[in-house]
């Protein structure tokens, strides 16, 4: 009788808890459904569902923009930073390039808060070095991906490619084609997983898009946060517009179940 | 030390060939600001007068140390840290170890934990400031039906930082869940098994067993997660910007009001100077943390 009781009573729990993350989400899926008098009305009404609010937010607004904003800064900071993180996190971990200071460096670098980092990033932008604000918003994404990506992969290339590249290596491989034809591809889910994830905190990225970025460059991040005082409290094309920013992000998401976790404990934990 | 063969000697420029290119970027992204925001830390520098032309020393630290906005800025986010910290550990905990012992459902409840995690601050900001409205929102209303009188989240001074804790804890309560659940599953069965033998309570076993083996995972999340903690921005920005008064002003958000509102670069480099010591104590513990976990 007892363990029955204790399952139940963990079931419960789970489920209590499970609750408390899906049903905000939920509520704010219902609310983008509904016209917009019917989302202020409380006791709830069903009312009219549809997907007028999620037409609105495409055509009112410059949601498209940016969307395309977004994609095209999370795009170029992944595409900068994930080679040079995977050729270093590479070196480091077979070569031990650079020893401990180097992964010391990079741990670091990604804990450096934004708001350090910004600052002097916006008086180089203003002075030194006057940059479009796509440009400069996708420069200081590779501050928060590049360091990132690299702690990440350094526990990918461990001893699993070694012998193949020995192999390769007596064959007459150089150190460069052993590492290029024999490792990236073994390691290759891994180093994409990297980009995803990277690619994910550019798109979430706030302080660097609102502050480096000018009106042209606006992401979605910015655009959302603008929409509020645009559109008073007009709920229900809001509720719409977060939930178009996420979709990109939970699709992604069975994918990157498995590296998840690695990624979010900065390779402490398999 | 011995002398390197040609061939270590190959293999070395080899690897700094490339790690070249990682530490060059790393150097003008990183580096390099670094620098500038410490030199500007040394000067008068406004946006109203930007120049490097008055060398004001440490006086810019001085001033900072000395305002009374700063350092209750800086109580603020201690509070706000220890507050969110130690309760999302406390339920992370709980439910990580209650989903250890699970079989059935264990995905479908991961799944949903997980999505939090990866949803844009601002989201989470803008979701919640709708949900907690104090005449339009939904929580008010079910706790209407419940004979509770209508709270003021976001409007009373004291009701507010709660509110930002509550809203912490709802988008990063699964990170401790995910890294603690991964540390309980890594566990060797054996001294379960032992203490089974010997009788030994479910409680007993919690404390004696898988207390002490999780301490490295358990002190490694606390300290990743504390560093995040002290980072938050977008909350802060979307939801109450620093209000109501300075009832939710975290440094960061100070900082960057100092920057950009009171147009002060010069303080707020130094403030973000002092604020950088903190987080690179952190960081040096963590990677004390760190090693001594590899270790073992």
């Amino acid at each position: 009788m007892r363990p029955k009781l204790a399952v139940l009573a963990r079931h419960l729990v789970l489920a209590g808890f499970s609750a408390a993350i899906a049903l905000p989400l939920l509520w704010v899926l219902r609310v983008s459904l509904t016209d917009k008098l019917t989302a202020y009305k409380l006791p709830p009404e069903i009312g009219q569902i549809g997907l007028h609010n999620y037409a609105e937010v495409l055509t009112q607004y410059d949601f498209g923009k940016w969307f395309g904003n977004s994609v095209a800064v999370a795009v170029a900071a992944t595409l900068v930073s994930l080679p040079a993180a995977a050729m270093m996190a590479y070196a480091s971990a077979r070569y031990r390039t650079g020893g401990w200071p180097l992964l010391l460096g990079v741990l670091a670098s990604q804990m450096i808060p934004p708001i350090v980092l910004v600052l002097p990033m916006f008086l180089v932008f203003m002075t030194l070095l006057p940059v479009p604000g796509l440009v400069a918003i996708t420069i200081a994404h590779v501050a928060v991906n590049l360091p990132f990506m690299a702690w990440i992969m350094v526990s990918f290339f461990d001893a699993d490619t070694r012998s193949l590249e020995e192999a390769a290596r007596s064959d007459g491989a150089s150190r460069w084609q052993a590492f290029r034809m024999i490792t990236v591809p073994v390691a290759m889910p891994g180093i994409i997983a990297a980009g995803l994830l990277g690619f994910i905190m550019s798109w979430n990225e706030f302080l660097y898009a609102l502050i480096l970025g000018d009106h042209g460059s606006q992401t979605l991040a910015v655009g959302l946060a603008s929409m509020e005082t645009h559109a008073g409290v007009n709920i229900a094309p809001l509720a719409a517009a977060t939930l178009l920013a996420l979709a990109p992000v939970l699709v992604l998401l069975p994918f990157l179940q498995k590296y998840l976790i690695k990624g979010l404990s900065l390779g402490a934990l398999k | 030390m011995t002398a390197a063969t040609p061939m270590e000697m190959r293999d070395r420029r080899f690897g700094w060939m490339l790690t070249a290119p990682g530490l060059a970027l790393l150097a003008a992204v990183v580096l390099f600001p670094i620098l500038w925001a410490g030199t500007t830390s040394f000067f008068d520098y406004t946006l109203i007068m930007p120049g490097y032309d008055n060398f004001a020393g440490f006086g810019n630290y001085a001033k900072a140390a000395g305002d009374g906005e700063f350092l209750h800025a800086a109580w603020i986010t201690v509070l706000f840290v220890l507050a969110v910290v130690s309760i999302q550990f406390a339920i992370g905990l709980l439910v990580a170890l209650m989903l250890n012992d699970t079989e059935r459902g264990k995905g479908v409840y991961y799944l949903i934990l997980l999505c939090p995690l990866l949803i844009n601050p601002v989201v989470v900001g803008l979701m919640w400031r709708m949900i907690l409205h104090p005449t339009l929102g939904i929580v008010n209303w079910l706790l209407s039906t419940v004979g509770i009188e209508p709270v003021n989240w976001l409007g009373a001074p004291d009701m507010a930082f709660w509110t930002v804790v509550l809203v912490d804890i709802w988008h990063q309560v699964s990170f401790m869940v995910v890294l603690l659940l991964a540390g309980l599953s890594s566990l060797p069965a054996e001294p379960y098994e032992a203490a089974r033998v010997d009788g030994a309570s479910a409680l007993q076993r919690f404390w004696h067993i898988t207390l002490p083996m999780m301490k490295p995972v358990i002190a490694i999340t606390l300290l990743i997660r504390m560093i995040f903690a002290i980072k938050t921005y977008d909350i802060i920005y979307i939801m109450t910007r620093g209000g109501p008064g300075t009832a939710t002003d975290l440094i960061s958000y100070f900082i960057y009001r100092r920057a950009f509102v009171s147009l002060d670069l010069g303080e707020a480099c130094a403030m973000a100077a002092m604020l950088l010591i903190v987080i690179a104590g952190m960081t040096a513990l963590l990677w004390r943390t760190m090693r001594t976990a590899q270790d073992d």
